[in-house]
């Protein structure tokens, strides 16, 4: 080869490899964008709620013992002891944190007796762990035997203030054996007022012109048992309200009985099998619910229970503020993110990932919920999402492999992505929406028609939101 | 779009090869409406990537008749028994991927199809396979040409409309072509829609590449459909039962028995069902329902009797539909005449 066709064909290749090198995820966007503030301004609070909002945060704080403090009801099992270790990224009410905080559980005597699961690891996602099907008595998954309760991962046998408790942790070796243990990572709850405060009818309009796409998506909702409405909150918006969010979690995650599960949780192969033992019962000496309205023990009627304090909490947190995007250290152009937000739209994302899926009601709680326009990024229809993501685990009429649109606002802030956080990377959640069975799979053929360029695009500005 | 398409299409009629790479193909497998977990004897691990726990689902009253979604993509050819569609498709394209199950509203993807894995990308194409019951649809249209027009009139304020919806030829049978893209997006969509057994059947063909688009539509002429079939008309008749919309209601119903359920839901139950000569229904087809549902509506059901359906004098079989449970939020009325038979 003479040298100037040789020099020739270097250029070509290294117009080549330019051209295609690869789009890159700009990452977990560090710069402060005021994400946690109240969406009340307290210059229009004519109810007074920026005080609740305080109380609440307060108290998302709160670190529970199982007795003898002023916070008590922990356990007997747990999956953390406090609802802002878990709700924590970028601010509290946030998804989890960069260093998770379960891992430290042991180590600093919330469990002392305890073994760390082999899934908890220092630098991981927080985990929330449920089995699908119950184990049969040779460590089988029994397909005909649906599970799906979440598996707290600790105990507080061992404590100085649990008494004679003594429980073991479920079998994870044997679950994961049998590949029948999944994860979900905690949802972030900014903006949740506004998302509860939207009217049934507002989504079902959406959800009827939804249906005029050519992409094959047609979602459906999850709805209340008790009356027929549509829930909303969870990974299978499976909760119907703040309330309700609050309650189950406070009971699921922390162990703490309240008004709305007013009994301590066994695993569900315990309830199965002799419940909880005795002495581990009560252990906070109280009676149930641990959690009461009139927490301080007072003559005050009006003094709210934990439960409505973090519901109070959650309805009031702004939604996450959007921002400027930062890739390799050099801010990425306005014009990057316009192009990405249209071709959001244009290849179909926004299909369920609704921009904004309407505006809510009038609030008797605050000016700043009524009549707002919640650019949440979601439908919140459940949708199948194929073999890739399912879980099989089932929660009111959502089946093993439906979830609801996770709502987008915040994700420039979100370490650990999809339900289970199986990725940190932007790139590696998208194509994960394609499988058999996805409604999602035609909008992933779309993304993958895109250029290299077009689809950094997409990213700047999905980690702009 | 190039204005000499239409004319092309017109005039067109045998196959025209698709000039993409060659690869071999791939088979998607078939798509099964059963829950198959219900008899499956313990195993030791949970398989991976395999929907054991289901939601609302399809099934049927017996595995026999035809159904919609059960549509494969085998050596190379899509084939849906129940719409009586044949192609071979482009050569080496594949299914990689099955579609969702068909939904409340009657939407069902039937297929997925584009070049295999090595030859995705900007240059690539894709088509989708798609049907809506039009017996469900919440959409004010009647017919494949009504929901081609409605969409094109609620595209998003992203999309240009190359091409208003038309009639067009397609294997010698009239379609509703509509072509819209995305300036930000480059890529183009071409919608073809047909009418067959009361179902708007859509080839959503996507590409940047205009040219390739046109290549593909032309290799649409390879298709075999049914005779009846038309982008206004196609009500079944001939080797299937005439489809009907509304054939359930009081007049012609003489026996009837309501579901009891045993647990109390809240979703569209929507239910094809097709009614023998002497006015018993011989099969129940579940777009969309829990399998407590689907018992409790079969066992209903299966007490009802029809005056027959009379077809030029004759007893004739008749498919038609109800729906059960929740109704779903219907956006406008629809278009006057527009009644589907």
């Amino acid at each position: 080869m003479s040298k100037s066709r040789f020099a020739s064909l270097s250029l070509a290749v290294l117009f080549v490899a330019g051209a295609v090198s690869a789009q890159t995820d700009p990452g977990v966007q560090s710069a402060s964008r005021g994400t946690g503030a109240t969406i009340i301004d307290p210059s229009n609070d004519p109810n007074g709620f920026t005080a609740f909002f305080n109380d609440g945060l307060n108290r998302f704080q709160e670190v529970e013992t199982v007795s003898n403090s002023a916070n008590t009801g922990l356990g007997p099992r747990f999956n953390s002891n406090q609802c802002s270790s878990c709700h924590a990224q970028p601010a509290v009410g946030g998804s989890g944190a960069a260093v998770n905080p379960q891992f430290l559980l042991i180590s600093s005597g919330v469990a002392p007796s305890d073994t760390m699961p082999s899934f908890i690891t220092a630098n991981g996602p927080t985990l929330e762990a449920r089995a699908p099907f119950f184990l049969n008595s040779s460590g089988a998954a029994n397909t005909k035997a649906p599970n799906g309760g979440v598996e707290d991962l600790f105990t507080v046998t061992g404590r100085s203030d649990a008494g004679s408790c003594s429980l073991a942790q479920p079998n994870f070796n044997a679950y994961l054996a049998a590949n029948d243990l999944i994860f979900r990572i905690p949802t972030p709850v900014f903006g949740a007022g506004l998302i509860e405060n939207l009217d049934d009818s507002t989504l079902l309009a959406n959800q009827a012109t939804n249906l005029t796409n050519t992409l094959g998506i047609a979602g459906t909702f999850n709805r209340s048992g008790n009356d027929g409405t549509i829930t909303r909150f969870g990974w299978k918006a499976q909760n119907k309200s703040l309330h309700i969010f609050a309650g189950e979690a406070y009971n699921v995650e922390m162990g703490v009985s309240n008004e709305l599960f007013p009994q301590d949780r066994p695993l569900p192969e315990e309830e199965q099998a002799a419940g909880l033992p005795s002495n581990c019962l009560n252990l906070t000496g109280t009676g149930y619910p641990e959690d009461t309205s009139n927490p301080t023990q007072t003559t005050n009627a009006a003094v709210l229970d934990d439960v409505s304090a973090f519901a109070n909490f959650m309805r009031f947190l702004a939604p996450p503020p959007t921002s400027s995007v930062v890739l390799n250290g050099s801010q990425v152009p306005a014009s990057s993110i316009a192009t990405g937000s249209a071709l959001f739209s244009s290849i179909g994302c926004a299909t369920c990932h609704n921009p904004s899926p309407g505006m809510t009601q009038v609030s008797n709680f605050a000016p700043a919920l009524s009549n707002v326009q919640v650019n949440a990024f979601s439908d919140l229809e459940i949708h199948n999402m194929g073999t890739r993501l399912a879980d099989n685990v089932s929660q009111g009429s959502a089946g093993g492999d439906q979830f609801r649109t996770a709502p987008l606002w915040g994700l420039g802030q979100r370490i650990f992505l999809l339900h289970d956080g199986r990725t940190t990377d932007l790139y590696t959640a998208i194509e994960d929406h394609k499988s058999s069975k996805s409604e999602a799979t035609t909008v992933i053929n779309n993304f993958n028609k895109l250029t290299t360029a077009q689809q950094q695009d997409l990213l700047d500005f999905l980690r702009s939101l | 779009m190039n204005p000499r398409l239409p004319y092309c299409l017109l005039l067109v009629v045998l196959s025209a090869s698709v000039a993409e790479s060659q690869a071999p193909s791939l088979d998607s497998g078939s798509k099964t409406s059963v829950d198959s977990s219900v008899n499956r004897p313990s195993i030791t691990k949970v398989p991976a990537e395999t929907i054991l726990v289901k939601g609302a689902w399809s099934s049927a009253s017996d595995s026999v008749t035809a159904v919609p979604e059960a549509a494969t993509v085998a050596q190379n050819v899509f084939s849906d028994p129940y719409f009586g569609i044949s192609y071979t498709l482009p050569q080496d394209w594949t299914q990689k991927y099955e579609g969702p199950p068909s939904s409340e509203s009657g939407r069902y993807v039937l297929a997925q199809i584009g070049p295999p894995k090595t030859r995705e990308g900007p240059t690539s194409a894709s088509m989708l396979i798609t049907a809506q019951d039009m017996f469900f649809t919440p959409l004010p249209a009647a017919n494949a040409l009504e929901l081609t027009e409605y969409i094109k009139d609620h595209l998003q304020a992203d999309y240009k409309v190359e091409a208003p919806p038309r009639l067009i030829k397609i294997a010698d049978r009239s379609f509703s072509f509509f072509a819209y893209w995305s300036p930000v997006a480059e890529l183009h969509w071409y919608v073809l829609a047909v009418q067959i057994r009361c179902h708007t059947v859509q080839f959503v063909l996507t590409s940047r590449d205009t040219k390739l688009l046109e290549r593909l539509m032309l290799d649409l002429n390879k298709m075999k459909l049914p005779a009846e079939v038309s982008a206004t008309t196609g009500d079944g008749g001939g080797p299937v039962a005439v489809c009907t919309k509304d054939y359930a209601r009081d007049e012609n119903v003489i026996a009837r028995v309501d579901p009891v359920f045993t647990e109390h839901r809240f979703n569209p139950v929507p239910v094809r069902i097709i009614i023998d000569k002497q006015g018993k229904i011989k099969h129940i087809h579940f777009i969309s329902a829990f399998p407590d549902q689907a018992k409790a509506i079969s066992d209903a059901l299966e007490q009802w009797k029809f005056k027959p359906y009379v077809s030029d004098g004759k007893p004739a079989e008749v498919e038609t539909g109800i729906l059960f449970g929740r109704a779903p939020h219907i956006t406008a009325p629809h278009a006057a005449g527009s009644a589907v038979h």
